[in-house]
């Protein structure tokens, strides 16, 4: 196999692949370099909505161009998360596991989860569908993981070839702290 | 002009001189040694693949045939080992199947060798044998792993180096087995060595032998797998001599060269070409539990929580940098390394990873920068720190990087390769006194070798199937090792139901088993060695909403009624849940403690129990979206019980008496959107959840272990800035 076509992508995607299909692609000598265009093609069509697919972050989360020099993330229920250069995962619903009955619930045999008082379980839901959206399992305090923040310019320029129309060094930076200045201030 | 050394030697030809001319060739031109074009391979690329293949060949045959020279049963079985041949500044150039992450460490004894002036003294010779096991200086992560090098020495010249590493089955500590856990310092992990020379002309000396013998509880065992190491070097450096005098010297330090650069220049390019660039982060946490137990030395008698944070980036030429930062300052514990050790754990991942279709050689490690801070558990700014198990978190540190990669592949469309990335291992250990008054020690590597696979984002894990330490994944046999344990006979060896992280697919599951101890002589000791206890999950993030792998677990039964339950012909437990569960039941009596922390040294007698669950994977994406006939499978099969099911899941199913499973589908719509109702009911907005949760680091409202782990984070200056950036906390705050 030389390239993944749309329609083993849209398999591979919705998870009704082949293992054989599956072997096929990691014995491929060299990764297809379209891929990716492939990949946002699938992506596009299994959404309701229009904004164009910059890249995907997470099962349900992509980062879209809002057309006018806003990059949000957004889920594909259509709930919207705000700039991607701040961590999403502020912008969503949190449930805290934080007793031992609670994070009992989450492993078998109840033995093999994590201790009260030492972590917690933070789970991140999306405020438009309920998905769950991320796992955390960390101690009480722990800041918030930012998963991904792609540089995306230099992607779409450098690997990919095809520079995005509203290219700027801004995009590409942790505005998570900015955020959470705002929060402090409405303390 | 070319200088000539008191011992005749060009300078030139030198090790230092090599080592400084390396570092300063590639550092001007970005190439290995400045090598930009591959001319041999151009000119004559037969000869040059044929030449690589000489090369290549000479390890791998090393490896087929050492380990039936000479070699402990481990040695012999395990995917613990490895061959290599490294140019003479020990950047290898080719190297066998088994422990191929330790390629990161020959470099770190060849120059510490030359740094201390080993070709002066006590001088490097062909065919003399060197080893090591000292983390500071040989780059080994722990002293269980043994090293062996020989140098390949044309007219006084060293032009490469045979190298070896395998587990020893005993590695003499205070500790029994080859894991210990409560250490101090260095001087308590055991049989420790620097980079030293043990033989000559092939052979090692005598005394090299008898300290094995006395400073080990396996000796025997240990100096077979150091005849197997050296057997295995020996035809390596044969092999070179031979090829040298086909190809010529000038050809084969030419073609050294381009062999290493080529491949640094493939390694590269797949990461280019699968990597999305940008920043990405993780973390994960390992329990040192050690408060009462170490009384003796009341600077180690704490309990603590070991902070790993990471923060993979890809630079500006699309290699891999790998930042630590904020990670636990070291600690009187035996879970620190240094940073040779600390990458050869990291290389795990990215050799496998990105140098599956190339050259394996040296050119890997030139694409990873790996930022370990001075003072940091990878960087300890002391020269005792213990490192008897950094194994026991460096695991978990590179299933974080792989983790940031598999995301990057996933974000990139490459789904095929993106896996939740796991990789808990578990190891029983210890020493005892037979009933004739032999004393042993023992490792058992039953759950070494292997772990469940990570869930995909199209599809379920897979158990036992695969190990991210060694592409020989060996799991699941009995092996002839487990016999030279003479007390301990398995109850059970299975999958143990329900052990692995959820998710919309689920992780592989995990495996467990229970030995019996039997005919325990006059004292047996019994401890683990292995990574994240269940006391934290094995990384602290899930892949896309399913839920992290769980910690190992410990469960030990002592005075047990088994005898009984024997002679009644009644069941016995043969996972670690079933034990815990039939203890519930009183199906078993006496003392039986489910652990979620390493157990101190456990005396096991007479029908006493130990069992373990270990090497569960990660789950990928929403359980509420796993596929409802699925579940119903996992049911049916065992592999997931009807009650947890319902609370994870929301699929009410139930077994019949024929083992049938029946699933009640509107019990199973209601129970989905009673559970979509209670996450909506139970959760709050995040931002909310920051200003309630900052309140609990302003009034330090935790307990103090948690107070002491985010002390020895924020000591470093980046991630100080991070965390108080996070929550917003006054410059002179301190936590």
């Amino acid at each position: 196999m030389e390239q993944v076509d749309k329609g083993l992508m849209k398999k591979l995607v919705d998870g009704k692949i082949s293992d054989n299909d599956v072997m096929e692609m990691r014995r491929m000598v060299k990764k297809d370099h379209k891929r990716f265009w492939t990949y946002l093609e699938v992506l596009q069509e299994g959404v309701s909505w229009d904004e164009n697919i910059l890249m995907r972050l997470n099962d349900h989360l992509y980062i879209v161009s809002k057309g006018n020099n806003e990059r949000v993330v957004k889920c594909d229920c259509g709930h919207e998360y705000g700039d991607f250069r701040v961590n999403w995962k502020l912008n969503a619903d949190l449930r805290v596991r934080e007793t031992q009955e609670q994070m009992d619930e989450a492993y078998f045999p109840a033995i093999a989860a994590p201790e009260a008082s030492w972590m917690e379980i933070r789970e991140y839901f999306c405020p438009g569908c309920t998905a769950q959206l991320a796992v955390e399992i960390v101690p009480p305090g722990y800041p918030m993981i930012f998963e991904a923040l792609p540089d995306l310019d230099r992607f779409y320029r450098e690997y990919m070839s095809r520079p995005l129309n509203d290219e700027s060094i801004e995009w590409f930076q942790n505005k998570t702290a900015e955020e959470t200045a705002k929060l402090k201030m409405n303390i | 002009m070319k200088t000539v050394t008191e011992e005749g030697v060009f300078a030139e030809k030198t090790l230092k001189f090599k080592l400084n001319q390396r570092d300063k060739l590639y550092s001007e031109t970005g190439h290995y040694w400045g090598v930009k074009e591959l001319t041999l391979k151009e000119q004559d690329p037969i000869r040059y693949e044929r030449f690589f293949s000489r090369l290549q060949s000479s390890v791998f045959a090393a490896r087929e045939k050492a380990r039936f020279v000479a070699a402990s049963p481990g040695g012999r079985e395990m995917g613990e080992s490895l061959w290599a041949l490294t140019t003479a500044e020990g950047d290898t150039l080719a190297i066998s199947l088994g422990f191929i992450s330790h390629a990161a460490a020959f470099p770190v004894s060849i120059k510490h060798m030359t740094d201390n002036d080993f070709e002066e003294n006590p001088g490097i010779n062909d065919g003399d044998v060197f080893g090591a096991d000292d983390p500071m200086t040989s780059g080994a992560p722990h002293p269980g792993d043994t090293y062996t090098l020989v140098p390949i020495v044309i007219e006084g010249e060293v032009l490469a180096w045979a190298c070896s590493v395998n587990h020893i089955m005993e590695a003499g500590a205070p500790q029994a087995g080859s894991w210990p856990v409560f250490t101090v310092d260095t001087f308590m992990d055991g049989f420790v060595f620097p980079p030293m020379k043990t033989g000559e002309n092939l052979r090692q000396a005598k005394w090299w032998e008898n300290l094995w013998m006395r400073r080990t509880r396996a000796g025997a065992m240990n100096v077979l797998d150091d005849k197997m190491r050296l057997a295995g070097c020996s035809m390596i450096h044969h092999s070179l001599h031979e090829i040298i005098k086909e190809y010529g010297v000038e050809y084969y330090r030419q073609a050294c060269k381009e062999i290493i650069e080529e491949s640094r220049r493939m390694i590269l390019d797949n990461m280019r070409s699968t990597m999305v660039p940008g920043q990405y982060e993780g973390s994960c946490f390992r329990i040192s539990m050690l408060k009462g137990q170490q009384k003796i030395w009341p600077h180690a008698d704490k309990d603590e929580l070991i902070h790993v944070h990471g923060v993979l980036s890809v630079d500006k030429k699309g290699s891999l940098v790998w930042d630590t930062e904020g990670s636990s300052r070291w600690g009187y514990h035996g879970f620190n390394g240094y940073p040779g050790g600390a990458d050869v754990a990291l290389h795990l991942q990215m050799t496998t990873t990105f140098a599956h279709n190339v050259k394996a050689t040296g050119g890997v490690n030139m694409n990873v920068e790996s930022i370990y801070h001075k003072g940091s558990i990878y960087n300890p700014d002391t020269e005792f720190a213990s490192c008897a198990n950094i194994w026991a978190q460096s695991m978990q540190m590179e299933c974080v990087a792989g983790n940031a990669i598999h995301l990057s592949f996933f974000m990139r469309g490459y789904l095929e390769e993106a896996f939740a990335v796991d990789d808990a291992w578990e190891g029983i250990q210890g020493s005892g006194v037979l009933d004739d008054g032999t004393p042993y020690g023992f490792t058992n590597f039953e759950w070494v070798g292997g772990t469940a696979m990570g869930a995909y984002s199209f599809k379920d894990g897979m158990p036992t199937a695969w190990c991210s330490h060694t592409q020989l994944c060996n799991i699941g046999n009995s092996e002839e090792f487990e016999y030279l344990i003479p007390p301990t006979h398995h109850l059970g060896r299975k999958l143990e139901p329900g052990y692995c992280g959820h998710g919309k697919h689920r992780g592989g599951i995990g495996q467990t088993a229970v030995h019996w101890m039997k005919e325990t002589g006059q004292r047996l000791g019994v401890t683990r060695g292995g990574v994240a206890t269940s006391l934290t999950s094995y990384v602290s993030l899930g892949m896309n909403g399913g839920y992290p792998a769980p910690g190992v677990v410990t469960v030990t039964a002592k005075d047990t009624n088994l005898d009984e339950v024997f002679a009644a012909g009644g069941d016995t437990p043969t996972t670690a849940g079933e034990l815990l569960e039939y203890a519930k039941e009183g199906k078993i009596t006496g003392n039986v403690k489910g652990w979620k922390y390493d157990p101190p040294e456990q005396s096991m007698g007479e029908d006493d129990l130990w069992a373990n669950a270990a090497g569960g994977s990660g789950g990928w994406g929403d359980p509420l979206e796993r596929d409802i006939d699925a579940v119903v499978e996992d049911i049916r099969i065992g592999q997931v019980p009807e009650g947890f099911a319902k609370v994870m899941y929301g699929v009410v199913a139930t077994k019949d008496e024929n083992d049938l499973v029946i699933l009640n589908e509107p019990e199973t719509k209601a129970e989905r959107e009673r559970l979509y109702a209670r996450r909506r009911s139970e959760s709050i907005p995040a931002k909310q959840w920051w200003a309630e949760e900052r309140k609990k680091i302003i009034e330090k409202n935790m307990r103090n272990e948690l107070l002491v782990m985010y002390r020895k984070s924020v000591c470093f200056d980046g991630y100080n800035k991070h965390f108080k950036e996070f929550w917003q906390l006054d410059e002179d705050f301190e936590i």
